[in-house]
């Protein structure tokens, strides 16, 4: 007990028995799952992964195990998710972008290798017959078009010529003119040999035909062929040769190419350096709208967080009042956009905003005579989505509000109510400055949410409409991550998934950036306070 | 004492960690006692269970396929029917066959997730479509089917047919074609017409007549290149060239050729006249036609139930032409054997010879009529609005399967937004599209 109480300064009551039990076993259930999953990551291929993985493990059990760790002990299942959520995937975005990742590389070197090495050529085929014994031994009967007949023993993996003499043939069925069985080898019925099929693929038979040495395997249920292997990777080298024609395969750039600049399908995913930064960076295609993308991604994400700010923090204001009836009912009616998920709140609106047959349009005709052509027009389009993103922004807002104003102290108010102060005065010079205080971090955080919402873009306008006159995908209402996505997945040749992570990582910086200097300004905020 | 404790913690944590061990350890290396006695084990299994098959470890999402146990992946409207066919192929063959029904929309990433990494189907339910990321990527496996060639549609078996740059080869066993075709009503309508101008004169006329109620006499969906290909063929418009084999030339793009053009004007003249309309989706255009709000509209025969059960007098009849003839756009359904199935012998042979067979095609056709592609079965169909399909399917082009398709659609779309809001001239709308499709095929 002298341990604890030397090594633990700040622990003030005594470790029961039972606390340390709970520590340990705690313990022991945190290492069997990461050893689960280190194993699965080892296997799985991501080696990185589990070393990681590990080593985090090792931190958390040494944190617990020592007093002395005591402060990083709380704080390291975070790391370890930090870790495992945050700065991997970030690493490996890195990697991917580096890549060539995507379409036509999507398979790694060596499954691409055992394809191809798989792959037969010039191949004389036999049809074949199953000979099965109780014992589950196998004998193959095969028959080549012009009237050649072996006898494969898949026990020895050997081949011999047919003696149709041989005293093991029994009776010969007259409907294919093959023995009935052959030594206690019963012929298999064709619909019965199916299930023997990926057994009897696996083996290969080896013997003599035409005096020269060949290999047979089966390829299906009706033919068995005779086959050389197609191609045969050099690791030394680097290089696949093609067996049948000599010609030799250099591996360049995820494609095993041939000397006169012929490439092999399928390609992999191989390392090709900055290519996609240089490309994100320079093609006119992706550069043109950018500019444009990233003044209305930013616009967006500060008008939204601006309306939704405001429509919360009024209604929070209205709520605390303290002479509102049926407060709680508000209250909760209020939230309730809040719970109903994004997706179904998007759609809905995206049908009221219809122009042809939306309830919106019906009302503003007959009571104005206007139909706004909403999704049609590029500023109509966005003012749409300001309108859907604050209707799904405000009660984060006024719940945020409502715990902040809860917090203010009512002597202030008080105090200001003798000094004379117009309610305005008291929403300008106390509350609000007071709010902010509390609230800016949110609102930074809903800011760089909003910059990344690719969910509402994408279902209520996926972007459009188009830009007249545009020459690249970017429509009037495109941020920048659906911009990403639509040059990434909708490109020419389909998903690019490493141009997909170097235009994120150029995202994140600047997003980051951003961050950045919004912190540094809401602390001059709460300074000036 | 607080040390001692610690280190029988210590130990216990260990014992737990070896206990771990076990589980995956038992794991990696499943083949080897999995293919000792694979027919022994084999039977013992549950047969044709949309559930969990035996003892599978991982609890992944698509159940991954077992050495013996043929694996399927479907979408939920062929489950039923190809789990049914299972069972009868495990009563025939010994086999056991799972069936499990993944999301059509999800099959072809979810193979090109879990294929490689050994966890994938035997065998999935596709569209010849994805053949441009499927055969590209090296994910499916080529199939020989001279043996039965005779017997499928040679559309569907030219969609099926990929060229990976060494030849074309076929990657897909098809079993249904679909393209679209006129859906009229057959009171308002009495002769469908053959033409697109007579179409236009008759729809100009029926929205005139005030007593029928049209909101739209002819609808075409906004905004859906899919829908509006027939018409650009029909004006001899084309998307990509072709080869002399039939193959499609990714660097000869003709939305605004000669044809592409008269396509986009006849469209932007309709709008103009009121004979169509922006801010029509595809619910909006079925719910004007089962509501006799429109008497004439384009889609394929997934939506023939919903007319059929809304009670509407109607007919199914071939696109009208145009300086042409209309061809679809033909989506051509079948079954494809990942590269990487555990069983791939056995994937190709149930595919070619259980599956391949008139009593097996005929049974698939029963469960789902989809207009079949196996030529014995499809000539054997009496209902006329499926002929029509089937009719209309034979004269169609098969949806481009090559990656290229992927740079057009965004493109395309935005053209006909362009043209259906009136907020471009037809012309600049389409060669503006044109060149942003050249420019992103050029650049990728």
């Amino acid at each position: 007990m002298t341990t604890r109480t030397q090594g633990a300064p700040g622990t003030g009551a005594p470790l029961s028995v039972s606390a340390i039990l709970f520590r340990i076993v705690g313990l022991a259930v945190i290492d069997a799952v990461a050893l689960v999953f280190g194993i699965g990551l080892w296997y799985g291929g991501l080696g990185l992964a589990a070393v990681v993985l590990a080593a985090m493990t090792v931190v958390i059990n040494v944190a617990f195990l020592s007093d002395r760790l005591m402060p990083v002990r709380w704080i390291s299942p975070g790391l370890l998710l930090l870790t495992i959520m945050v700065v991997y995937p970030l690493l490996y975005t890195v990697y991917i972008a580096l890549t060539n990742y995507g379409q036509g590389h999507i398979l790694s070197k060596d499954q691409v290798i055992a394809r191809f090495e798989d792959e037969t050529y010039s191949g004389k085929s036999y049809s074949w017959v199953a000979y099965r014994s109780d014992g589950g031994e196998f004998l193959i009967w095969l028959s080549d078009p012009e009237g050649g007949e072996f006898l494969g023993d898949v026990q020895a993996r050997t081949i011999a010529p047919v003696e149709r003499a041989d005293p093991r043939f029994g009776a010969i069925d007259p409907a294919d003119n093959l023995p009935v069985a052959i030594d206690g080898f019963q012929k298999v019925p064709r619909l019965q040999t199916f299930q023997y099929l990926t057994r009897l693929a696996a083996e290969r038979l080896q013997g003599e035909i035409d005096g020269a040495p060949a290999e047979i395997r089966i390829e299906n249920l009706n033919t068995a062929s005779l086959g050389q292997q197609k191609y045969t990777y050099d690791p030394a080298r680097d290089v696949l040769v093609d067996n049948e024609t000599g010609t030799e395969y250099v591996s360049r750039e995820g494609f095993f190419t041939a000397p006169d600049g012929r490439t092999l399908t399928p390609g992999f995913a191989a390392f090709i350096g900055p290519a996609n930064f240089v490309r994100v960076l320079t093609d006119p295609g992706i550069q043109g709208p950018f500019v444009g993308v990233f003044i209305w991604t930013f616009s967006f994400a500060a008008l939204t967080v601006l309306l939704a700010f405001a429509v919360g923090l009024g209604l929070a204001l209205v709520l605390n009042d303290k002479q509102l009836p049926a407060k709680g009912l508000f209250r909760t009616l209020m939230i309730v956009p809040y719970t109903i998920p994004g997706f179904i709140g998007i759609l809905t609106w995206v049908g009221l905003l219809n122009p042809l047959y939306g309830p919106v349009n019906g009302i503003l005709e007959s009571a104005l005579g206007i139909e706004p052509r909403w999704f049609q027009d590029g500023t109509l389009a966005k003012v749409a989505l300001l309108l859907i993103n604050t209707w799904l922004g405000f009660p984060y807002m006024l719940l945020v509000s409502l715990g902040a104003l809860q917090s203010i102290p009512s002597e202030i108010y008080e105090a200001a109510n003798i000094d004379g102060a117009s309610p305005f005065q008291r929403f300008r010079t106390i509350t609000f400055p007071l709010l902010l205080v509390a609230l800016a971090p949110l609102l930074i955080g809903a800011f760089a949410f909003n910059f990344n919402n690719f969910t509402v873009i994408d279902l209520a306008t996926e972007g459009g409409p188009p830009v007249p006159g545009s020459q690249t995908p970017a429509g009037q209402t495109d941020i920048l991550i659906s911009y990403a996505y639509r040059l990434a997945f909708a490109g020419g040749r389909g998903q690019d998934y490493a141009l997909a992570a170097a235009i994120s990582i150029v995202i994140f910086l600047i997003v980051a950036a951003i961050t950045l200097v919004n912190f540094r300004l809401s602390r001059r905020v709460e300074q000036m306070v | 004492m607080h040390s001692t404790l610690r280190l029988g913690g210590a130990l216990v944590a260990l014992v737990l960690l070896l206990m771990a061990c076990a589980g995956p350890g038992a794991t990696t290396a499943p083949s080897a006692t999995a293919s000792a006695a694979p027919s022994a084990a084999a039977s013992e299994e549950p047969t044709a269970a949309p559930s969990e098959p035996g003892a599978s470890p991982t609890p992944t999402p698509p159940p991954a396929a077992e050495a013996g146990t043929l694996t399927l992946w479907v979408d939920e409207t062929r489950a039923p029917v190809l789990t049914a066919i299972a069972e009868q192929f495990t009563a025939d063959t010994n086999v056991p066959v799972a069936v499990y029904q993944v999301g059509f929309g999800d099959i072809r990433d979810r193979l090109q997730l879990y294929g490689p990494s050994g966890e994938g189907p035997d065998i999935v339910i596709g569209a010849h479509d994805w053949l441009g990321q499927l055969a590209t990527n090296g994910l499916v496996e080529p199939l020989d089917l001279s043996a039965v060639s005779d017997k499928v549609d040679p559309v569907a078996l030219g969609a099926f047919t990929y060229d990976t740059g060494e030849g074309g080869q076929v990657y897909g066993l098809p079993y249904a074609a679909e393209a679209v075709a006129l859906y009229y009503n057959t009171e308002m309508v009495p002769t469908p017409p053959a033409t697109w101008e007579e179409l236009i004169e008759l729809a100009t006329d029926l929205q005139a007549d005030a007593g029928l109620g049209l909101e739209q006499a002819y609808v075409l969906q906004e905004k859906d290149p899919y829908h509006s290909y027939p018409l650009l063929t029909a004006n001899g418009g084309y998307i990509f060239g072709k080869n002399d084999d039939g193959t499609y030339k990714p660097d000869d793009v003709g939305l605004d050729s000669e044809g592409g053009l008269a396509y986009g004007r006849m469209l932007d003249q309709m709008v103009k006249d009121g004979l169509l309309r922006a801010g029509v989706n595809y619910d909006t255009m079925i719910q004007l036609f089962t509501t006799k709000k429109s008497a004439m509209f384009v889609t394929g025969p997934w939506a023939l139930p919903q007319i059929r059960e809304s009670g509407v007098p109607f007919a199914v009849a071939p696109i009208p032409a145009g300086a042409e003839t209309a061809r679809p756009f033909v989506g051509v359904q079948g079954f494809m054997v990942s590269a990487f199935a555990p069983n791939k012998e056995l994937a190709v042979s149930f595919l070619t010879d259980y599956v391949a067979t008139d009593t097996t095609m005929q049974s698939l056709f029963d469960a789902d009529p989809r207009p079949s592609t196996w030529v014995p079965v499809a000539e054997a169909i009496d209902e006329a609005d499926v002929q029509a399909f089937i009719q209309s399917a034979s004269n169609g082009d098969p949806l481009p399967a090559i990656p290229e398709m992927s740079a057009v659609w965004t493109d395309w779309t935005d053209a006909l937004d362009l043209i259906f809001t009136q907020a471009q001239e037809p012309d600049p709308a389409l060669q503006d599209a044109a060149d942003s499709i050249r420019a992103l095929i050029a650049g990728s």
